[in-house]
């Protein structure tokens, strides 16, 4: 199987984010990323899209993502004083959401940056 | 981080004849910062590319950035904010003891070369790691840096960078800043956004078991924080939104896991230089972004009823 071409793709390894990547794909894996260095690399090359794990565990057990998304609602809910930390390893939309989600639960927000 | 004198790494690519690493490790942290944005890249105004630039590099220990730096100063560790005063005294003229000097671990006349290099340079730009902000004094060695860097612009032009770390941790920042006015250590307690590091960051407020529930997303604090503070996450229930298996999502008692970002969700991250840059996911992923999840989240807290007493939301009066 012919392997498909992405052009400029971004690498969001380091705070370089390198944005003149070449990755080969095949859909499943990346098998090769031209341009990037040798961290950027072992990182493209180590995901893929395979179903590793369970969508969601709930208490340990495995959940539907519909029951995972409201035990976390409920948790949340529950607690006097919510924390949402993190953000590191994700996209800015996805950031805007958190910061949405702790201003509704009125509760802490942090980062990375605060260590 | 206001007031900062910076400017992006397209400006340093094209302009900066004179760089400075303070505290990080490039060859091995960053390792296309040298031939993508610093001093391998040639330039109208600097056509001879690394013969045109001069790199310094300021650590305590000899790493692997040592052998590209043109001079490499090795300092005393926990120095770096005596150091800092140090050049801002000297460059505006002001006496300084040998004793004072002695205790940095460089000789005067290393420091008389660099502040003369310094001022002699056309575009001068400190690039500030982990090295100096996570070490002895933080944040007020950052900031000593860019109050240096700030009144070096009296001389010549001057600018300064942090070396952010993985991932997209320079957009938390300003994604945080642009929603609330505040980078990080945020509470929203009373309603609205409320800053006080120390007092509202995470490893303070695990290690006092201040919460009584954590949303962990993008990050594995299980790996990174001190004892106390995972066995709180432990304790409380812990929400996961991650890729893989971590050290928190182990503890955790509901983990989701999402579609990794770059990989196989789209989306924006943020450069160490505060540019936003597009994601091109190349793969399609059997789970859900983290985008989605969490907004499926948000809409299933806002059916619930509001936090407050009466279970409403505060609104806004309007008054005549
Ligand atoms: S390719 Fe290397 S230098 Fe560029 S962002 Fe990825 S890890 Fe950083």
């Amino acid at each position: 199987m012919s392997l498909q071409v992405i052009e400029n793709a971004t690498c969001t390894f380091c705070g370089c984010v390198c944005d003149d990547i070449e990755l080969h794909h095949d859909e499943f894996r990346i098998h090769k990323a031209h341009h990037a260095c040798v961290l950027g690399t072992a990182w493209f090359l180590n995901h893929t899209a395979e179903k590793k794990y369970p969508v969601a565990l709930v208490d340990g057990r495995e959940a539907t993502l519909d029951e995972a998304i409201e035990a976390a609602a409920t948790y949340l809910h529950e607690a006097d004083m919510p924390l949402v930390y993190g953000m590191s390893n994700t996209t800015c939309e996805a950031q805007k959401e958190c910061v949405a989600l702790a201003d509704q639960l009125g509760g802490l927000l942090d980062s990375h940056t605060s260590l | 981080m206001g007031g900062k004198v910076t400017c992006t790494l397209g400006e340093v690519k094209q302009r900066a004849d004179f760089i400075i690493y303070w505290g990080g490790n490039p060859a091995e942290c960053h390792p296309r910062h040298f031939t993508k944005y610093t001093i391998m890249q040639k330039s109208k105004f600097l056509p001879r590319g690394r013969k045109d630039r001069t790199m310094v590099l300021v650590d305590i220990r000899e790493t692997k950035s040592a052998k590209a730096a043109d001079i490499f100063l090795r300092i005393r560790p926990g120095k770096d904010f005596e150091l800092i005063t140090i050049l801002r005294a000297l460059i505006k003229g002001h006496p300084v003891g040998d004793d004072e000097i002695a205790e940095t671990g460089l000789s005067r006349e290393v420091i008389e070369d660099l502040i003369s290099r310094m001022k002699g340079a056309k575009f001068g730009c400190l690039f500030f790691g982990m090295g100096l902000s996570m070490t002895r004094g933080k944040h007020m060695n950052s900031a000593a840096l860019l109050y240096l860097t700030a009144e070096m612009n009296a001389f010549t032009k001057f600018v300064a960078m942090p070396m952010r770390g993985h991932g997209n941790v320079t957009g938390a920042d300003v994604i945080m800043r642009w929603q609330t006015g505040f980078p990080f250590g945020i509470s929203f307690n009373r309603g609205y956004p409320r800053y006080n590091p120390g007092e509202f960051s995470t490893v303070d407020v695990l290690v006092r078991g201040d919460c009584d529930a954590a949303f962990i997303i993008g990050a594995d604090p299980g790996a990174t924080m001190p004892q106390p503070a995972i066995d709180h996450l432990a304790r409380i229930p812990t929400i996961v939104l991650d890729p893989h298996v971590t050290h928190t999502s182990r503890l955790a008692r509901v983990h989701i896991t999402t579609a990794p970002q770059v990989i196989a969700a789209p989306g924006t991250a943020y450069r160490m230089d505060e540019l936003p840059m597009p994601l091109k996911p190349a793969l399609k992923s059997p789970y859900p972004t983290d985008e989605e999840v969490v907004r499926r989240i948000n809409e299933a807290i806002a059916k619930k009823p509001f936090w407050l007493p009466d279970g409403n939301q505060p609104q806004i009066v309007a008054t005549k």
